[in-house]
Protein backbone atom coordinates (compact mmCIF):
# COMPACT_ATOMS: atom_id res chain seq x y z
CA UNK A 1 0.00 0.00 0.00
CA UNK A 2 1.33 3.03 -0.99
CA UNK A 3 1.32 5.84 1.06
CA UNK A 4 2.97 8.60 -0.83
CA UNK A 5 1.24 11.20 -2.54
CA UNK A 6 2.56 9.87 -6.38
CA UNK A 7 -1.25 9.73 -6.89
CA UNK A 8 -2.96 12.67 -8.15
CA UNK A 9 -6.41 12.75 -6.16
CA UNK A 10 -6.08 15.67 -4.93
CA UNK A 11 -5.74 14.89 -1.43
CA UNK A 12 -2.46 16.54 -0.40
CA UNK A 13 -3.24 19.60 1.72
CA UNK A 14 -3.27 17.80 5.22
CA UNK A 15 -4.95 15.07 6.90
CA UNK A 16 -8.03 14.57 4.71
CA UNK A 17 -8.64 17.57 2.69
CA UNK A 18 -11.55 17.55 1.50
CA UNK A 19 -11.79 17.83 -2.47
CA UNK A 20 -15.49 19.36 -2.17
CA UNK A 21 -17.80 20.47 0.60
CA UNK A 22 -20.90 17.46 -0.79
CA UNK A 23 -17.78 14.45 -0.72
CA UNK A 24 -17.30 12.34 2.02
CA UNK A 25 -13.42 13.04 2.93
CA UNK A 26 -11.37 9.88 2.49
CA UNK A 27 -10.40 9.67 5.88
CA UNK A 28 -5.80 9.10 6.10
CA UNK A 29 -4.56 5.97 8.23
CA UNK A 30 -2.65 7.31 11.16
CA UNK A 31 -0.18 5.87 13.10
CA UNK A 32 1.84 7.50 16.50
CA UNK A 33 5.05 7.39 18.45
CA UNK A 34 5.33 8.15 22.17
CA UNK A 35 7.31 11.14 23.80
CA UNK A 36 8.21 9.33 27.16
CA UNK A 37 10.48 10.38 29.90
CA UNK A 38 10.42 11.85 33.40
CA UNK A 39 9.04 15.31 34.58
CA UNK A 40 9.97 18.64 32.96
CA UNK A 41 12.34 16.97 30.53
CA UNK A 42 10.53 18.71 27.77
CA UNK A 43 8.59 16.16 26.17
CA UNK A 44 5.92 18.62 25.45
CA UNK A 45 8.06 21.09 24.31
CA UNK A 46 9.23 18.07 21.38
CA UNK A 47 5.90 17.88 20.48
CA UNK A 48 5.46 20.97 19.82
CA UNK A 49 8.93 21.86 18.20
CA UNK A 50 7.61 18.97 15.21
CA UNK A 51 3.98 19.54 14.95
CA UNK A 52 2.12 20.65 12.38
CA UNK A 53 -0.68 22.35 14.43
CA UNK A 54 -0.29 23.41 18.19
CA UNK A 55 0.05 20.73 20.53
CA UNK A 56 -3.41 19.87 21.87
CA UNK A 57 -4.30 18.59 25.29
CA UNK A 58 -6.77 15.85 26.19
CA UNK A 59 -7.07 13.55 29.16
CA UNK A 60 -8.53 10.00 30.52
CA UNK A 61 -9.83 9.22 33.80
CA UNK A 62 -7.95 5.64 34.95
CA UNK A 63 -9.29 3.36 37.80
CA UNK A 64 -6.01 2.49 39.66
CA UNK A 65 -6.43 -0.73 41.69
CA UNK A 66 -4.32 -0.99 44.75
CA UNK A 67 -1.29 0.33 43.08
CA UNK A 68 1.01 2.55 45.35
CA UNK A 69 -2.16 2.45 47.92
CA UNK A 70 -0.59 1.36 51.60
CA UNK A 71 -3.09 -1.56 52.34
CA UNK A 72 -3.76 -1.75 56.08
CA UNK A 73 -6.95 -3.39 56.18
CA UNK A 74 -6.52 -6.08 53.50
CA UNK A 75 -9.39 -4.77 51.55
CA UNK A 76 -8.23 -3.86 47.69
CA UNK A 77 -8.17 0.07 47.35
CA UNK A 78 -9.01 1.40 43.88
CA UNK A 79 -8.65 5.36 43.31
CA UNK A 80 -9.11 7.16 40.30
CA UNK A 81 -6.44 9.05 38.70
CA UNK A 82 -6.34 11.23 35.60
CA UNK A 83 -3.83 11.30 33.21
CA UNK A 84 -3.22 14.18 30.77
CA UNK A 85 -1.72 13.76 27.16
CA UNK A 86 -0.27 16.75 25.22
CA UNK A 87 0.25 15.44 21.27
CA UNK A 88 0.52 16.92 18.14
CA UNK A 89 0.52 15.20 14.35
CA UNK A 90 2.70 15.45 11.33
CA UNK A 91 0.64 15.04 8.01
CA UNK A 92 2.70 12.39 6.05
CA UNK A 93 0.59 12.59 2.91
CA UNK A 94 -3.35 12.59 2.01
CA UNK A 95 -3.23 8.69 3.22
CA UNK A 96 -1.15 8.66 5.92
CA UNK A 97 -0.84 11.02 9.04
CA UNK A 98 1.60 10.94 12.13
CA UNK A 99 0.89 11.51 15.89
CA UNK A 100 3.61 11.82 18.06
CA UNK A 101 2.20 11.52 22.08
CA UNK A 102 3.55 13.03 25.22
CA UNK A 103 2.54 12.54 28.54
CA UNK A 104 3.07 16.30 30.51
CA UNK A 105 3.95 16.14 34.21
CA UNK A 106 5.16 13.31 36.27
CA UNK A 107 2.18 10.84 35.43
CA UNK A 108 2.73 7.79 37.28
CA UNK A 109 0.60 5.85 35.95
CA UNK A 110 0.65 6.88 32.10
CA UNK A 111 1.45 3.02 31.21
CA UNK A 112 -1.90 1.93 32.42
CA UNK A 113 -3.39 3.57 29.31
CA UNK A 114 -3.32 0.89 27.07
CA UNK A 115 -4.72 2.91 23.96
CA UNK A 116 -1.96 5.11 24.13
CA UNK A 117 0.96 2.37 24.53
CA UNK A 118 -0.58 0.19 22.31
CA UNK A 119 0.19 -0.34 18.60
CA UNK A 120 2.65 2.45 18.60
CA UNK A 121 5.27 2.53 15.86
CA UNK A 122 7.67 3.02 18.63
CA UNK A 123 9.34 5.73 21.10
CA UNK A 124 11.33 8.42 22.25
CA UNK A 125 12.77 8.38 26.04
CA UNK A 126 13.42 11.91 26.95
CA UNK A 127 16.70 12.45 29.49
CA UNK A 128 17.82 15.15 31.75
CA UNK A 129 21.85 14.75 32.29
CA UNK A 130 21.11 16.50 35.70
CA UNK A 131 18.54 13.29 36.60
CA UNK A 132 18.99 11.19 34.30
CA UNK A 133 17.39 8.16 36.71
CA UNK A 134 13.66 9.94 35.97
CA UNK A 135 14.25 7.98 32.69
CA UNK A 136 14.79 4.37 34.20
CA UNK A 137 11.00 3.60 34.42
CA UNK A 138 10.20 4.83 30.63
CA UNK A 139 13.46 2.97 29.83
CA UNK A 140 12.47 -0.17 31.93
CA UNK A 141 8.76 0.36 30.83
CA UNK A 142 9.76 0.06 26.60
CA UNK A 143 12.39 -2.54 26.84
CA UNK A 144 9.95 -5.11 29.05
CA UNK A 145 7.27 -4.78 26.04
CA UNK A 146 9.65 -4.65 23.60
CA UNK A 147 8.80 -1.46 22.17
CA UNK A 148 11.19 0.41 20.03
CA UNK A 149 12.91 2.69 21.13
CA UNK A 150 15.74 6.18 21.33
CA UNK A 151 17.25 8.47 24.11
CA UNK A 152 17.19 11.56 23.35
CA UNK A 153 19.12 13.89 25.62
CA UNK A 154 17.86 17.42 26.06
CA UNK A 155 20.86 20.38 25.93
CA UNK A 156 19.29 23.24 26.15
CA UNK A 157 21.82 26.03 25.25
CA UNK A 158 23.84 23.28 23.85
CA UNK A 159 24.95 22.36 27.01
CA UNK A 160 26.66 18.97 26.81
CA UNK A 161 28.09 18.16 30.91
CA UNK A 162 28.36 14.38 29.30
CA UNK A 163 29.28 12.51 26.71
CA UNK A 164 27.11 9.96 24.68
CA UNK A 165 29.05 6.85 25.79
CA UNK A 166 28.69 8.03 29.89
CA UNK A 167 25.07 8.36 29.09
CA UNK A 168 24.90 5.03 27.46
CA UNK A 169 26.49 3.92 30.32
CA UNK A 170 24.90 5.23 33.04
CA UNK A 171 21.25 4.15 31.28
CA UNK A 172 22.92 0.51 30.68
CA UNK A 173 21.20 1.03 27.51
CA UNK A 174 21.69 -1.71 25.01
CA UNK A 175 24.21 -1.24 22.23
CA UNK A 176 21.21 -0.70 19.44
CA UNK A 177 19.67 1.90 21.47
CA UNK A 178 20.65 5.12 19.83
CA UNK A 179 21.35 8.03 21.93
CA UNK A 180 20.88 11.86 20.24
CA UNK A 181 21.86 15.16 21.88
CA UNK A 182 19.61 18.16 21.02
CA UNK A 183 17.95 21.11 21.70
CA UNK A 184 14.31 20.06 21.89
CA UNK A 185 13.15 23.18 21.16
CA UNK A 186 14.88 23.12 17.55
CA UNK A 187 12.51 21.99 15.07
CA UNK A 188 15.61 20.01 13.24
CA UNK A 189 16.79 18.45 16.96
CA UNK A 190 13.80 16.88 17.72
CA UNK A 191 13.11 16.05 13.91
CA UNK A 192 16.60 14.27 13.61
CA UNK A 193 15.45 12.67 17.03
CA UNK A 194 12.66 10.89 15.41
CA UNK A 195 14.54 10.50 12.56
CA UNK A 196 16.72 8.05 14.86
CA UNK A 197 13.67 5.80 15.43
CA UNK A 198 12.43 5.52 12.28
CA UNK A 199 15.80 4.74 10.88
CA UNK A 200 16.36 2.18 14.41
CA UNK A 201 12.69 0.91 13.38
CA UNK A 202 14.08 0.34 9.33
CA UNK A 203 17.26 -1.50 10.53
CA UNK A 204 14.84 -4.47 12.27
CA UNK A 205 15.69 -6.64 14.48
CA UNK A 206 18.30 -8.88 14.32
CA UNK A 207 17.44 -12.00 13.45
CA UNK A 208 16.73 -14.40 16.68
CA UNK A 209 18.79 -16.26 18.05
CA UNK A 210 20.18 -19.05 15.36
CA UNK A 211 19.40 -22.61 15.48
CA UNK A 212 17.95 -21.80 18.84
CA UNK B 1 -14.34 28.16 44.26
CA UNK B 2 -16.75 30.66 42.23
CA UNK B 3 -20.55 29.60 42.38
CA UNK B 4 -22.18 28.29 39.23
CA UNK B 5 -25.20 31.38 39.33
CA UNK B 6 -22.69 34.01 38.78
CA UNK B 7 -21.02 32.79 35.35
CA UNK B 8 -22.82 35.29 32.92
CA UNK B 9 -24.70 33.46 29.60
CA UNK B 10 -21.79 35.05 27.51
CA UNK B 11 -18.60 33.80 29.80
CA UNK B 12 -16.71 31.34 27.83
CA UNK B 13 -15.89 29.49 30.86
CA UNK B 14 -19.37 29.18 31.65
CA UNK B 15 -20.15 25.95 29.73
CA UNK B 16 -17.00 24.21 30.90
CA UNK B 17 -17.92 22.07 33.97
CA UNK B 18 -21.46 22.89 34.03
CA UNK B 19 -22.94 20.20 32.45
CA UNK B 20 -21.33 16.96 33.88
CA UNK B 21 -19.87 14.11 31.80
CA UNK B 22 -22.38 11.79 31.93
CA UNK B 23 -25.37 13.91 31.88
CA UNK B 24 -24.03 14.12 28.09
CA UNK B 25 -23.76 10.63 27.59
CA UNK B 26 -26.80 10.35 28.92
CA UNK B 27 -25.46 8.36 32.44
CA UNK B 28 -23.36 5.95 29.92
CA UNK B 29 -19.88 5.34 31.05
CA UNK B 30 -18.53 3.16 28.64
CA UNK B 31 -18.61 3.03 25.29
CA UNK B 32 -20.34 0.05 23.98
CA UNK B 33 -17.50 -0.64 21.00
CA UNK B 34 -14.30 -0.92 22.23
CA UNK B 35 -12.65 -0.83 18.74
CA UNK B 36 -12.06 2.95 18.82
CA UNK B 37 -8.67 4.77 19.73
CA UNK B 38 -6.76 7.31 20.26
CA UNK B 39 -5.99 7.69 16.25
CA UNK B 40 -8.82 6.06 15.19
CA UNK B 41 -10.04 8.19 12.35
CA UNK B 42 -13.12 9.86 12.73
CA UNK B 43 -14.74 11.96 9.44
CA UNK B 44 -18.37 12.95 8.95
CA UNK B 45 -20.12 11.22 6.26
CA UNK B 46 -21.75 13.86 3.77
CA UNK B 47 -23.95 15.65 4.13
CA UNK B 48 -22.93 16.80 7.28
CA UNK B 49 -25.94 18.59 8.30
CA UNK B 50 -29.47 16.91 7.53
CA UNK B 51 -33.16 17.84 9.03
CA UNK B 52 -33.60 15.47 12.16
CA UNK B 53 -30.07 16.78 13.78
CA UNK B 54 -31.98 18.86 16.49
CA UNK B 55 -32.45 15.29 18.29
CA UNK B 56 -28.30 15.38 18.45
CA UNK B 57 -26.83 16.74 21.72
CA UNK B 58 -24.64 19.75 20.98
CA UNK B 59 -21.53 17.94 21.50
CA UNK B 60 -22.38 15.37 18.58
CA UNK B 61 -23.20 18.64 16.30
CA UNK B 62 -19.78 19.86 17.02
CA UNK B 63 -18.03 16.34 16.29
CA UNK B 64 -19.96 16.48 12.91
CA UNK B 65 -18.60 19.92 12.04
CA UNK B 66 -15.06 19.05 12.94
CA UNK B 67 -14.43 15.78 11.44
CA UNK B 68 -15.73 17.45 7.74
CA UNK B 69 -11.92 17.24 7.51
CA UNK B 70 -10.75 13.89 9.24
CA UNK B 71 -9.25 13.69 12.57
CA UNK B 72 -7.77 11.23 15.29
CA UNK B 73 -10.43 10.64 18.29
CA UNK B 74 -7.80 12.52 20.27
CA UNK B 75 -8.59 15.87 18.20
CA UNK B 76 -12.09 15.14 18.73
CA UNK B 77 -11.31 14.89 21.83
CA UNK B 78 -9.54 17.77 22.61
CA UNK B 79 -11.68 19.59 20.57
CA UNK B 80 -14.89 18.85 22.67
CA UNK B 81 -12.29 19.80 25.91
CA UNK B 82 -14.32 16.11 27.20
CA UNK B 83 -12.33 13.13 28.26
CA UNK B 84 -11.26 10.33 25.75
CA UNK B 85 -13.99 7.90 27.57
CA UNK B 86 -16.45 10.31 26.97
CA UNK B 87 -15.50 10.95 23.43
CA UNK B 88 -15.60 7.50 22.47
CA UNK B 89 -18.98 7.13 23.85
CA UNK B 90 -20.50 10.11 21.73
CA UNK B 91 -18.32 9.28 18.68
CA UNK B 92 -20.04 5.42 18.72
CA UNK B 93 -23.33 7.05 18.73
CA UNK B 94 -22.58 8.63 14.92
CA UNK B 95 -21.17 5.87 14.05
CA UNK B 96 -24.15 3.78 14.86
CA UNK B 97 -26.58 6.47 12.99
CA UNK B 98 -24.59 6.38 9.83
CA UNK B 99 -22.87 9.85 10.56
CA UNK B 100 -19.30 9.65 10.81
CA UNK B 101 -16.99 6.37 9.83
CA UNK B 102 -13.83 5.80 11.94
CA UNK B 103 -11.00 4.73 10.04
CA UNK B 104 -8.49 2.24 12.35
CA UNK B 105 -5.13 2.90 12.64
CA UNK B 106 -2.34 0.90 10.61
CA UNK B 107 -1.83 -2.36 12.40
CA UNK B 108 1.84 -2.30 14.69
CA UNK B 109 2.07 -5.04 16.60
CA UNK B 110 5.90 -5.64 18.87
CA UNK B 111 8.03 -8.22 16.95
CA UNK B 112 6.23 -7.96 13.82
CA UNK B 113 8.26 -7.30 10.75
CA UNK B 114 8.48 -3.66 10.20
CA UNK B 115 6.69 -2.06 7.29
CA UNK B 116 9.24 -0.42 5.27
CA UNK B 117 6.75 1.60 2.83
CA UNK B 118 5.39 2.92 5.71
CA UNK B 119 8.40 4.16 7.41
CA UNK B 120 9.76 5.08 4.40
CA UNK B 121 6.71 7.78 3.92
CA UNK B 122 7.26 8.62 7.74
CA UNK B 123 10.99 9.54 6.92
CA UNK B 124 10.43 11.50 4.10
CA UNK B 125 7.81 13.79 5.73
CA UNK B 126 10.38 14.14 8.62
CA UNK B 127 13.02 15.02 6.09
CA UNK B 128 10.58 17.59 4.85
CA UNK B 129 10.19 19.29 7.99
Amino acid sequence: MPYSDSDSDGQQTGPGAQASVARTPVAPAAVKILIAGGFGVGKTTMVGSVSEIPPLHTEEQLTVAGLGVDDLDGVEQKTTTTVALDFGRITVSGRLVLYLFGTPGQERFWFMWNDLVHGALGAVVLADTRRLESSFASIDFFESRGVPFVVGVNCFHGVRDRTVAEIRDALDLDPRVPVVMGDLRERGDSRDLLLALVNRLMAGRPPAAIGG
Amino acid sequence: MRHWADASPDDDDAEEGLVRAYTITHGRTASARDDLTLITVIATVAPAERAGDRSLQPEHRTILRQCRTPVALAEVAAGLNLPVAVTKILVGDLITLDRVTARPPLAVAVGQEPDMTLLQAVKDALLRL
